[in-house]
């Protein structure tokens, strides 16, 4: 659409496309034009006029801001100028005279705009004598951001991101002129899932968080590029250690997916490292307790226990946040023991560790989606969990892609917070309570005429458990007939995709309880999976567990899963291993090694190998570098391979698409009722985030959603009160939303309290006798 | 010296009920909406305009007719009366909206039928509760009579106006922020471009913004013609205005006038001259945002044209004039601290620099100044509008950063003794 | 305090007059303002939910603005203009005679809530020059010796409706130009009288 057109610069003809911004044309062409509001990814505001470049008019030359004036043919541009030089110097000693002297203790000093472009472009004093302003400083405005308004030179990229970018306006300028500061409302903490992005983008120290204040000067840093792995959209992330120690984790800009935000569950889950309830040494169970053995004596006693039970059925309890390369050896490992060690068994014996896995839809029929998608849809669809929770950069993506027109059609009822940014929201007379859709979708006006012939990317997975597949299939069939149609399925569960691309079936938690055999002998391994815990079917999985011969945990704490562990094999986490993982997009990025492997960890790969080993089976792998290319042969695109070499070329820095065979082997669920409706939030009671400090506290609100008639119905008028169960009674925020149909009560499934719930009991909700309000929130 | 009678002549002959619909009636008043729905020819409307060469009267100054003429094309169009009048000096805006509010209607409706737009706000600054409540119940009035509403003069079109306050923001006056004010925001000037009103205004829908003494003109430009407005006045400055005259003067008010003779001439009429038949020492021509002119300077007519010209600007039509006890510098002080306070904050320069010129001066007022402080005021002037020239360049996003400008050069370039005789002395030593 | 179904009503009315429910913003802070005194933090979550912004958004808006008070306010709000004409007039003293009896700084309001004293720019009242305004209804030409008797008259007769004709009768002087129509209309609170609003009044 844009042509090429030439415009001059100090002299120099130069080429950008017609419309680009003058000061990124610069930029890209190695022109550095100073600025503090204008960032790459918000909207130009042309506030802090630090970019005032000259301009040919033909009334002469003009100062106008370059974030804010688009490339025209024959423009004249002058960025060096002495008129241009001295507005600089005039802007930064005008942003200087309210600044406060606060480098020594800052933590933006050393990695500080403001300080860079006075060094670069500002005059060498300040004449400024008077008093400065003072402000409170610094302030909460959450649980994890502190504001510090003396040092905030107003350029409003904080509140812009919060408008534009999450839709989450917590803080806004408040009052006018010089007496203008950032804040939120009082009792309406800038409580989102986002927060941590305007820490980064900040020009300056104003905005600081609790998890890095005083921790390090960025000199110190040592920093390395990995990709996340908190949910499936798999961000791009820089690791900042420090004396062996993870300190930080930012943010970058990969175009393709995560354009440079993270969530905030992404950017400060990490704590956890260095916890000390991290398991550093191999646990041995003996009576009821653990003490600790060395690897030679572990591996001694697998083998003698695999020698002991004749024949045993070996399964594998997968989790999400093992590398490809680890899955890889798993299915080795898996394929071994069911094919070559034992008596051939042809069904798979590894089951996925995620309730909300379902076959999906892959294969030639269906056109697996881009993120890049997004923006070029006209339509876009959605029926799955609750996508701002478990894949919060999927939402600003789809955010961003409405602002720039796409249509939005969201189904009920578990994504009732992106209901007000859809175009049309489907609730009760659509999707039923056990979300069946109860009506034909070629029969929704509002539907097919959004989507017929047009260029669709739908967002598919299950809202429960409990829902039918049937339901789906309908829509998304319907979709991939009548429109060009793109599809997410929206498993959100970190390295979800490594997994089914690297293992050749994979089963689900149900088939797990299903085919247990208690009058077999069982081995069972969990690998980084806590389902005693998360899933809906933990209970039965914890008496599978018990009733096992023998199980074998590689983790990182001791948890409710692993507490019944034989032995607890402890693994390598977040920057502490080398590898490769899939997004769902079928991109497979790079994450990198910056720590050194704690205490006596090894990787999950490493333990499986020596396993292998002990077992007579002769592999050898020298590092992840090897596994990976035997598992990168295996790709479909055979242009495309995910080699570690050909990641770390710069065309390459934001992964490579490619596809394998995938082949997931689960069936509905026989039965469909549930009373209560269990969801996933964002922040939880897993064992990572209850061990870090920084932001376990955001996992504690305990609440239940329901609409005014049913809360009508169970006679509440309040804003807190009881679930109650059985035996179990649960102190909870009511939070009423109108979106919900009647009768539907949501309550988290991750949160400390609720472990003990079962979504297919009765339960009722009483009034709190006292009105105390709860601690967190 | 006489006025000429255009915006004033119905309230001058009917000073007790100038504001009711039935007296304005019987005064001629809707005629001119009635000629427009008759004739039915906008594009004449718009060209009768043209050939009147009318100036905005709100302080910029712009040709009406071309700006009319650059309104996009739209289902959804909008008209705002930019009814903020704040700039200090200034309140002849007032007059009309409180003694022939229907003439501003009636400009109005002939407005919105020219440009096929149904729905004009009348933004009327806050602290105006009376004249506010006078529009209120004109408006109301003309609802029930038809000439408001649906079918209005039973043509078809309809015309909805709605009245809205402002509260308490100078900033509000100007176009792009008082868009911002209407549809329910912080009043913080737009950037132009891409958000001409014309193109780009109130909810982002072409926006016609015009002051009430530009559109309460109309209404005899229609019934006359656009020529004869334009035989009224000088070129370049065609019709009458309306003048606020107010300081030191024996007589301040407002007066409308064709505009031609000079400022001496209008104080000495009109003012009646100075109180204590003190000499004037200094007037501002145009509203505080205007460069001073000095009292040699009485000579310079009061046309647009001849006032850029001499370094200052018509503006609002507002003259405030200073007599030779003035102490000065707190004049000074007074402007710059208006503007500090009503600066919206976005830009640095006007948040920071406004302020700190506010603070020198306050200095300087109170026997704290320092020698260097002068040329420090023109340099932070300087950074705030380079090069200290008329008209004024601007590192700012709109205008007000240089408007706290004005005072300071005019007290620099006219009256320097009066500021350098508030500093310390210059202590010469033995040997310089 | 939350607003009652009659406000509520009151603020659907006024949103209905505008093409988009936010340009509503304004008006209804008055509506606090005229119920409260000023724009208290329940106020702000009641229009937050009628106009669908969040509450720190509509306490942004409301803090930009000098005539919605963030802090409660008494009975009578005088505002005394400062910008160029009147500060070349002698408001200076003007301000100073009320600032004693009043015993107030600028934006202070007394213990009984019966003033709240502010200096203002501009009110648009140039010619009648010092001039001042209680609860937004103008008195022109008000010399410092009449401020104090209208200051006196205010806290000992406690009229409940402010008229500005009757102030400039009794207190007011030269005028920036002739009213000439006869006005019995003014306000009750802090809040502008203005008939959208709710808050004109007639003596």
């Amino acid at each position: 659409m844009s042509e090429n057109i030439k415009f001059t610069v100090n002299g120099n003809e130069l080429e950008a496309k017609s419309g680009e911004l003058l000061i990124e044309a610069c930029e890209n062409s190695g022109i550095h034009i100073p600025r503090f509001c204008w960032h790459k990814r918000l909207e130009p505001v042309g506030m802090c006029r630090m970019c005032l470049v000259e301009v040919e008019t033909p009334r002469g030359k003009a100062l106008v801001p370059s974030c804010t004036t688009e490339i025209t043919e024959d423009l004249v541009v002058e960025t060096e100028s002495e008129v241009v030089t001295k507005a600089q110097e005039g802007i930064l000693e005008f942003l200087l005279i309210n600044h406060p002297l606060d480098c020594p203790v800052c933590d933006k000093a050393g990695e500080c705009p403001l300080q860079d472009q006075t060094m670069a472009y500002g005059p060498g004093e300040s004449r400024f004598v008077e008093e400065k302003r003072h402000f409170e400083k610094p302030i909460s405005i959450s649980e994890i951001i502190l504001l510090d308004r003396e040092r905030c030179i107003l350029c409003a990229r904080c509140t812009r991101f919060s408008d534009e970018i999450s839709g989450d306006p917590l803080i806004e300028f408040i009052q006018r002129g010089n007496k203008t500061e950032v804040n939120t409302f009082p009792d309406e903490p800038f409580r989102s899932y986002f927060s941590g992005n305007t820490v980064q983008i900040c020009p300056v120290g104003a905005l600081t968080s609790t998890s890095y204040r005083f921790k390090a000067r960025p000199w110190d840093l040592k920093k390395v590029s990995s990709t996340c792995n908190c949910c499936s959209v798999g961000c791009s992330i820089e690791l900042n250690t420090s004396q062996n120690k993870m300190l930080r984790i930012l943010g970058e800009d990969n175009e393709f997916t995560n354009q440079g935000w993270l969530s905030d569950k992404g950017r400060y889950n990490f704590d956890y490292l260095h916890s000390e309830n991290r398991v550093l040494n191999i646990l041995n169970k003996s009576e009821d307790s653990f003490n600790e053995i060395s690897i030679s004596e572990a591996m001694a006693k697998i083998k003698n226990k695999i020698d002991e039970l004749d024949n045993p059925n070996v399964k594998f309890l997968l989790g999400s946040s093992s590398t490809n390369e680890e899955y890889f050896v798993i299915n080795e490992i898996g394929n071994y023991l069911n094919k070559d060690k034992f008596l051939s068994r042809d069904s798979s014996n590894i089951y996925f560790g995620d309730d909300l896995l379902f076959e999906g839809y892959f294969g030639d029929q269906y056109s697996q989606a881009k993120l890049e998608d997004l923006d070029n849809s006209e339509t876009i669809v959605v029926w799955a969990e609750d996508i701002k929770d478990n894949l919060p950069i999927l939402y600003l993506r789809i955010k961003k892609a409405v602002k720039n027109g796409s249509k939005l059609i969201v189904f009920g009822h578990t994504n009732t917070s992106i209901a007000g940014l859809a175009d049309f929201y489907f609730g009760a007379d659509i999707v039923s309570n056990k979300f069946e859709l109860i009506r034909n979708p070629n029969e929704i006006e509002d539907l097919k005429n959004n989507i017929e012939g047009k260029k669709v990317t739908v967002i598919a997975g299950k809202s429960t458990v409990f829902q039918k597949k049937e339901s789906l299939d309908k829509l998304i069939n319907f979709l991939n007939e009548k429109s060009e149609l793109q599809v997410f399925n929206a498993f959100s569960k970190g390295n979800t995709f490594g997994a089914l691309q690297n293992i050749d079936e994979v089963k689900g938690l149900n088939e797990f309880c299903n085919e247990f055999d208690t009058n077999a002998k069982n081995i069972v391994f969990t690998i980084g999976v806590n389902p005693v815990n998360s899933s809906f079917f933990g209970q039965k999985i914890k008496e599978k567990l018990i009733a096992s011969d023998f199980v074998i945990s590689l983790d990182l704490f001791v948890n409710e899963t692993t507490e019944l562990a034989d032995l607890i094999l402890p693994t390598t986490s977040l920057g502490e291993k080398e590898g490769t993982v899939t997004n769902m997009e079928m991109r497979v990025m790079k994450q990198n090694k910056i720590l050194p492997a704690p205490g006596s960890t090894l990787s999950e790969w490493e333990y499986l190998t020596s396993i292998l080993n002990v077992l007579g089976e002769d592999v050898n792998y020298k590092n992840e570098n090897e596994i990976n290319n035997y598992l990168s042969e295996k790709y479909i695109n055979q242009e495309k391979l995910p080699t570690f070499d050909n990641l770390n070329k710069p065309s390459n820095l934001f992964g490579v698409i490619n596809k394998k065979d995938i082949n997931i082997n689960i069936k509905d669920l026989e039965e469909d009722n549930f009373s209560l409706l269990m969801v996933r939030r964002l922040y939880g009671d897993s064992s990572t985030q209850i061990n870090s400090p920084s932001i376990s506290m955001l996992g504690a609100h305990k609440f239940i959603e329901l609409n005014s008639i049913t809360a009508k119905k169970y006679g509440i008028n309040s804003k807190v009160g009881n679930l109650i169960q059985g035996p179990n009674s649960i102190l909870i925020n009511i939070d009423i939303n109108e979106y919900l149909p009647d009768d539907l009560v949501i309550a988290p499934i991750n949160r400390r309290g609720f472990e003990n719930i079962d979504p297919c009991l009765d339960f009722d909700i009483t009034e709190a006798k006292n009105r105390e309000e709860l601690n967190v929130n | 010296m006489k006025e000429t009678l255009l915006l004033t002549k119905h309230m001058r002959e009917n000073p007790e009920n100038s504001h009711l619909i039935d007296v304005y009636e019987k005064n001629n008043g809707y005629s001119a909406a009635r000629k427009v729905f008759k004739e039915n020819n906008p594009g004449d409307v718009i060209e009768e305009i043209k050939t009147s060469n009318i100036r905005g009267r709100g302080g910029a100054g712009f040709p009406t007719g071309v700006k009319w003429g650059f309104l996009a094309e739209d289902e959804e169009r909008y008209l705002v009366i930019n009814a903020d009048e704040s700039e200090p000096g200034t309140f002849k805006d007032r007059i009309l909206l409180e003694r022939d509010p229907h003439q501003l209607i009636e400009g109005i409706i002939v407005t919105s039928f020219a440009s096929n737009i149904s729905k004009a706000f009348i933004y009327i600054r806050g602290e105006y509760a009376k004249p506010a409540r006078r529009v209120q119940d004109a408006v109301e009035q003309a609802y029930e009579k038809g000439y408001l509403g649906k079918n209005i003069f039973d043509s078809g079109k309809d015309l909805d106006v709605v009245v809205h306050l402002g509260a308490g923001a100078y900033i509000c006056g100007e176009e792009t922020a008082l868009l911002n004010s209407l549809e329910g925001r912080r009043g913080e000037p737009r950037l132009k471009p891409p958000y001409f009103p014309a193109v780009k205004g109130l909810y982002n829908k072409p926006t016609l913004v015009n002051n009430v003494e530009t559109i309460s003109s109309v209404p005899w430009i229609i019934n006359n013609s656009g020529k004869d407005y334009a035989k009224l006045g000088v070129e370049g400055s065609t019709g009458t205005r309306i003048f606020s005259l107010s300081g030191h003067v024996n007589t301040p008010g407002n007066f409308e006038i064709e505009m031609g003779c000079s400022f001496g001439e209008f104080i000495d009429n009109f003012g009646n001259g100075i109180k204590e038949n003190k000499s004037v020492k200094a007037y501002i021509p145009g509203g505080a945002s205007a460069p001073w002119f000095t009292g040699e300077q009485l000579d310079i007519k009061m046309t647009i044209d001849d006032v850029a010209n001499a370094g200052s600007m018509l503006g609002s039509g507002a003259v405030v004039v200073m007599d030779e006890d003035t102490n000065l510098v707190l004049a000074a002080k007074s402007i710059v601290s208006f503007f500090a306070h009503e600066s919206c904050g976005q830009c640095t320069p006007c948040r920071e620099g406004t302020t700190w010129l506010e603070m020198i001066l306050e200095r300087i007022a109170s026997g704290r100044g320092r020698t260097s402080d002068i040329d420090l005021l023109l340099d932070v002037c300087d950074n705030i509008s380079p090069g200290l020239a008329w008209p004024p360049q601007m590192t700012t996003i709109c205008p007000l950063g240089p408007s706290a400008v004005s005072p300071i050069t005019s007290l620099m370039g006219s009256f320097r003794e009066e500021v350098e005789s508030l500093l310390p002395k210059k202590v010469l030593i033995n040997n310089e | 305090m939350s607003w009652d179904s009659k406000l509520i009503d009151r603020a659907k009315e006024i949103i209905e007059l505008y093409p988009q429910k936010r340009s509503a913003l304004g008006p209804l802070l008055y509506l606090a303002q005229e119920k409260e005194g000023y724009i208290d933090d329940d106020s702000v979550v009641e229009i937050s939910k009628l106009i669908g912004i969040t509450e720190v958004q509509v306490r942004s808006v409301a803090s930009f603005y000098t005539m919605y008070k963030q802090e409660p306010s008494g009975k009578y709000l005088l505002s005394v203009c400062k910008s160029i004409s009147c500060e070349i007039n002698n408001s200076k003293e003007v301000i100073d005679n009320i600032k004693e009896f009043t015993g107030l700084a600028n934006n202070e309001t007394d213990i009984e809530s019966t003033f709240t004293f502010e200096e203002v720019e501009c009110i648009g009242a140039c010619g009648g020059a010092p001039a001042v305004q209680i609860n937004y209804e103008t008195v022109e030409g008000v010399t410092p010796t009449k401020a104090l008797e209208l200051c006196k008259y205010l806290k000992e007769e406690v009229p409940e409706v402010i008229v500005a004709d009757e102030l400039q009768d009794k207190f007011g002087g030269t005028k920036s130009f002739d009213w000439a129509i006869e006005d019995n209309s003014g306000t009750s609170s802090t809040a502008p009288g203005f008939q959208i609003i709710g808050t004109s009044e007639e003596k």
